[in-house]
């Protein structure tokens, strides 16, 4: 499942959707809005692009690591403290490959998936700067 | 002709989601965002530099392919073409 939507999901039925023949180990990464003294995050995404993306990047990671499954799934809108933000699972054969695999993935997506978080804070909101480009402008 | 340019995040902020232009021919990318940035002054200067030039952190696509913006004035728009413009991206 590749996905970028507004609602949560069940990890625990993806992991056993993940657990394909020749499956040995799971790796499930799980982004969450940290309490970084906000009170929502927001977060919007070029969705037909940033789909693709993320459609291209589990394809890659996939060949790359030979795993056997993967689910992306990238929320938007608006979350509280403690909310799922990104969800990956893979499997594969050997922890190796899965943890790789899942690095690989989230790395891309900071890299250049078309989406961005604003942390709303009882003064206003700041939008949160990319690890991969120069300074997106000030904080508003 | 008429094309789409659409803005995420802060840039949205400033000049709004979404806007259809009305173009003339042999338009270039550059030469579209300004047309349609130059009545927002925090919008514009958000994007272009006091020389004109994309500031080195604005991510353009058209059609869904990134441009490179060292070339972006041999870019000449045409009709339909779907124009996102966008700061560096924060998912994950």
């Amino acid at each position: 499942m590749i996905a970028i939507q507004t609602e949560d999901v069940d990890i625990g039925n993806l992991i056993k959707a993940a657990k394909k023949h020749g499956t040995g180990a799971v790796v499930v990464f799980n982004g969450i809005v940290r309490d970084d003294d906000i009170t929502e995050m927001e977060l919007e995404a070029y969705e037909d692009v940033a789909t693709q993306d993320l459609e291209k990047i589990a394809g890659d990671a996939t060949e790359r690591f030979n795993l056997l499954h993967v689910d992306v799934i990238h929320r938007i809108g608006r979350l509280a403290v403690g909310e799922n933000i990104l969800i990956i699972i893979v499997s594969a054969g050997h922890r190796e490959e899965a943890y790789r695999g899942s690095r690989f993935i989230i790395e891309a997506i900071k890299a250049g998936v078309p989406i961005w978080k604003k942390e709303l804070t009882k003064n206003g909101g700041r939008w949160v700067h990319g690890e991969h480009g120069h300074g997106s402008g000030e904080s508003r | 002709m008429k094309v789409k340019v659409r803005f995420f995040a802060r840039f949205r902020e400033l000049l709004g989601t979404e806007r259809i232009a009305e173009v003339a021919e042999r338009t270039t990318l550059p030469d579209l965002i300004k047309q349609i940035t130059q009545k927002n002054i925090e919008g514009h200067q958000a994007i272009f530099d006091e020389r004109g030039h994309f500031r080195e952190y604005v991510i353009v696509m058209r059609n869904a392919r990134r441009i490179d913006l060292a070339d972006a004035e041999k870019n000449i728009v045409a009709d339909g073409d779907d124009i996102a413009v966008f700061p560096p991206v924060a998912g994950g």
